[in-house]
């Protein structure tokens, strides 16, 4: 467990300002296999104290490499000049940001190591069954990823906490020759919170997940372009996640909506169908714990539950204190720093759309002549809600029927529109929590959402 | 500026002392070969979130990077804590990961040559003219560009000393410190509101206005006059002409699907058998050049441990490299890279950017490409942010909803022109292309 040099700091903390002290240890480990070469064999730790102040409507912020009483002492100091350099120079003359009440969150979880060898071995192991398998494969890549934050918060007019968050995965990528002779790579995920050893106990666990990702890919291989243009698709689940995510997500972070966001303006108006509702969950969702479970942030607030979108109604923001008082909302713990050396930013936890009452086969039968889009890429959204979703798997639907595989192709809309398109939302949902989010620092998100059925633009040939 | 905000650095080391210590761990603990960078970094940076200043933060950081060979087997660790038991920890876990490991005949570390030690930039940021060049882009902005809503600006003075050691005898030590300006912006009228545009400039420099560098005033025009927007009606083939802040997503990604480590040890690139052959039209050269007078700051040695050299990838239409590592470089017979920058560059071509938009029949100025990542054989998609519509060589206005798709090794090869103006904002050189053959869907085309 991380020493704490930064709880008994209080009493330097100045007089009138809000103060954090944030001792942070981040650890990774990776381990990569390309075609069965050690592509990647790593491991790092980065550790420190970080300090911020808020004085009159600017933050002062510094932070050193290193974990001791003297060095909280430093970047504490460092921080409170920082803060009244800004306010002399920019004076924006705001008060006292409101008090949040106290109490202590403890530790969760310890972080255990694990030794390098077994991540190795992991992904040997996989890697010798694809191998040994399906060799009709023109590349193969077995990656082993794990990585944590194990931060101690202490802040002057709020919780503290010594929080632990890690999160381990496998990603597997199988490629092959389309029938035309063209490359093509199909790419799956597995894992979430948790070390290496509780999330992994045994390879030949994954194997039916290899099959069914090396079937997909058979598939692909005999795919076909999607035809350019507006279309009925139905998204699986990881796509409404990305949705969820990407195009409303990012919209309802009160620092864009400041920014001029097109969520500014639909506060409390109808942005989608009554039959969607998006909630960024914080640790607790349908009775089980989250993908990436968040109890406490590095404001001091205490995590919960933010409803964004209820019934298709814009209810609310994801906030930081400062926005919160600034729009006269609550807190509800989004505002998360990467690495001990950053900043506290607005970020998401668990965004997800709410399964509704629609069985997955009865929304395929209902499409005449449209897509069933399952897998993505990647995604970006902008701040007038316009996205972009790489869709890397997907069948045409024919006449209610699923037809052939798609080639890899990209979506986009405008989400505030398009989720009013929304009419039929399956009872089931899925989770994914691989990825990173990017803004100005990366971060861990889970995302999820049931499968719908809407309109979107979709490119291809 | 007051003194107070300067942190005293006492419990920074000097980083040749580290590196010795590591040095004399990796051999204390047998490594065959070893790699190890030390580098120390302060930075200054402020904030604008919303229009307004936010934060001020001032950071200290140190790092330890270590990668072992033994017995041909390889293992990396990294630290940032500089302390007798954190440099022996992470030797100790690199040889470890090393021994877990599985031995491979390519892992390699650069031979030994001639040390050098490189000096760029401002090492030294001038902290009071930094803050008010700021302040005066932020009233430039607020004069000449009022429409514009600054979501978030984050300038900063980066400052790095790092030294690099293996055990070949060879050393390079960098001094390296500049001055890097981030935008991240959107225009607003009434109800209207445009996509965010996002410019960066990196400059060792404060001579000038910030908003004189680059190609900032134009992208913060080009914003505003996207307030209001033209259907695009149906699907065409077209040309695209990409703009030097959207020409490198594309080149980025001709590079990682073609050129790239990945690609070539997992022998996925269509490029795989065409060096020395012909892969675009053949006014292309396409270089990365960190050493080019008009690259800030950029790199001095590769990530594994050569003096970087500019080199051209593609020239006059002719594949003349790939960028690969040494690993990848010994895996596959192929050279390698004569660095590992980012650091395009593209010089200008004859046509003036205004006649190559004369020129277009139908098509769209892109300034921005937000896309899914490329199929491996280079098929592309995506929505044409921040972009114009052209008709008969005239701009009819900016584009909402419009996605483009094609193919990124045709595209090389469609080859329309190649603008006169370049931009250079310190990180490239880069000037406008157009390409033709291009699909353009606008929604309109299948609204149902």
């Amino acid at each position: 467990m991380l020493e704490n040099h930064v709880s008994d700091k209080k009493s330097l903390f100045p007089t009138g300002a809000h103060t954090e002290l944030r001792e942070q240890k981040s650890r990774s480990r990776r381990v990569s296999l390309v075609q069965g070469n050690l592509t990647g064999n790593e491991r790092s730790e980065s550790l420190g104290i970080s300090a911020r102040v808020y004085q009159n409507g600017v933050y002062g912020f510094s932070s050193m490499a290193e974990c001791s009483g003297s060095a909280a002492e430093k970047v504490l100091r460092a921080a409170v000049a920082n803060a009244l350099f800004m306010d002399r120079h920019v004076g924006r003359g705001k008060g006292p940001l409101p008090v949040i009440p106290c109490s202590d969150v403890p530790a969760g979880r310890a972080i255990q190591d694990t030794d390098q060898k077994q991540y190795i071995e992991f992904a040997k192991a996989l890697d010798a069954y694809i191998a040994g398998k399906y060799k009709n494969l023109s590349s193969r890549s077995v990656i082993v990823s794990e990585d944590s934050m194990e931060k101690i918060v202490c802040t002057s007019d709020g919780c503290d906490g010594h929080i632990c968050a890690p999160r381990s995965h496998v990603y597997i990528v199988l490629g092959a020759e389309s029938t035309s002779g063209s490359p093509l790579e199909l790419f799956h995920p597995v894992g979430g919170s948790g070390i290496f050893s509780e999330n992994f106990t045994d390879p030949a666990l994954l194997y039916p997940q290899i099959d069914a990702l090396y079937e997909k890919l058979m598939h692909k291989r005999e795919g076909v372009h999607a035809q350019a243009g507006y279309k009925t698709v139905v998204l699986g689940g990881f796509l409404s996640g990305m949705l969820a995510h990407e195009a409303v997500g990012h919209t309802v972070e009160a620092d864009l909506v400041l920014g001029g966001s097109v969520a500014g303006p639909a506060l409390h108006k109808r942005v989608a169908s009554d039959l969607v509702t998006l909630v960024d969950f914080a640790h607790t969702a349908f009775g089980a714990p989250t993908p990436l479970p968040v109890y406490l942030d590095d404001e001091g607030t205490p995590a919960e539950d933010a409803v964004l979108i209820q019934n298709g109604i814009l209810q609310g923001y994801m906030h930081s204190r400062e926005s919160a008082q600034h729009f006269g909302m609550k807190p509800q713990g989004n505002a998360r720093a990467w690495s001990f050396s950053d900043e506290p930013l607005i970020r998401m936890r668990n965004t997800a759309v709410l399964p509704g009452k629609d069985k997955l086969e009865d929304i395929i039968a209902s499409v005449e002549d449209g897509y069933y889009l399952l897998d993505t890429t990647n995604g970006q959204a902008d701040t007038t809600g316009e996205f972009m979703f790489g869709v890397s798997m997907g069948y045409e639907i024919k006449k209610g029927k699923l037809g052939r595989a798609l080639l890899d192709t990209t979506i986009s809309g405008v989400a505030f529109d398009m989720l009013k398109t929304v009419d039929m939302v399956s009872d089931t949902m899925e989770w994914a929590s691989s990825g990173f989010c990017g803004k100005k620092q990366p971060m861990p998100v889970g995302m999820g959402g049931p499968a719908l059925r809407c309109k979107v633009m979709i490119g291809g040939r | 500026m007051d003194n107070s905000i300067h942190m005293e650095k006492s419990i920074q080391e000097d980083i040749r002392e580290i590196a010795h210590k590591t040095g004399e761990r990796l051999r204390e603990a047998g490594a065959d070969k070893a790699q190890y960078t030390v580098t120390e970094t302060q930075t200054h940076e402020f904030n604008v979130d919303g229009g307004e200043f936010s934060l001020f933060r001032t950071l200290f950081g140190h790092s330890l990077s270590v990668t072992a060979y033994k017995d041909q087997k390889k293992g990396s660790a990294s630290t940032n804590q500089f302390d007798d038991s954190a440099i022996e920890a992470a030797v100790r876990d690199c040889l470890k990961s090393a021994q877990s490991g599985v031995a491979d005949e390519a892992y390699d570390i650069a031979p030994a040559q001639e040390s050098g030690t490189f000096r760029d930039g401002a090492y030294e940021p001038d902290i009071d003219l930094f803050f008010q060049r700021t302040r005066e882009l932020m009233r430039d902005i607020r004069e000449r560009h009022p429409k514009i809503l600054m979501e978030q600006m984050i300038v900063s003075h980066d400052q790095t000393h790092k030294i690099y050691r293996n055990t070949n005898g060879t050393e390079f030590e960098a001094f390296q410190g500049a001055y890097a300006v981030s935008l991240m912006f959107s225009a607003h009228e009434g109800d209207a509101a445009t996509s965010f545009f996002g410019s960066d400039i990196c400059t060792d420099r404060l001579d000038r206005p910030f908003i004189e560098l680059g190609s900032l005033e134009k992208d913060l025009a080009d914003t505003e006059a996207q307030l209001s927007t033209v259907p695009v009606e149906g699907k065409f083939q077209g040309v695209i002409l990409l703009t030097p802040g959207s020409l490198p997503d594309f080149l980025g990604n001709i590079i990682g699907n073609f050129a790239s480590d990945g690609c070539i040890l997992d022998r996925t690139s269509i490029w795989l058998d065409k060096l020395g052959q012909s892969v675009a039209d053949s006014r292309i050269t396409l270089s990365l050049c960190p050493g080019d007078r008009r690259i800030v700051c950029g790199e001095r040695f590769t990530r594994d441990g050569f003096r970087s050299k500019d080199y051209d990838l593609i020239k006059d239409g002719v594949l003349k490299s790939f960028c690969l590592s040494l690993y990848v470089a010994n895996k596959s017979g192929f050279a390698p890279a004569g660095n590992s920058s980012f650091a395009l560059v593209v010089e200008g071509g004859d046509t003036p950017y205004a006649d190559m938009v004369k020129s277009i029949k139908r098509g769209l100025i892109v300034g921005r490409f937000s896309g899914g990542n490329p199929s491996v054989n280079g098929d592309f998609s995506g929505v044409a942010k921040n972009s114009f519509l052209v008709e008969d060589g005239e701009i009819k206005g900016a584009v909402s909803e419009t996605m483009i798709s094609g193919n990124l090794a045709q595209l090389l090869n469609s080859l329309v022109a190649i603008s006169r103006e370049t931009v250079e904002n310190g990180s490239s050189v880069l000037p406008y292309m157009a390409f033709d053959g291009v699909v353009i869907s606008g929604k309109e085309s299948g609204a149902q």
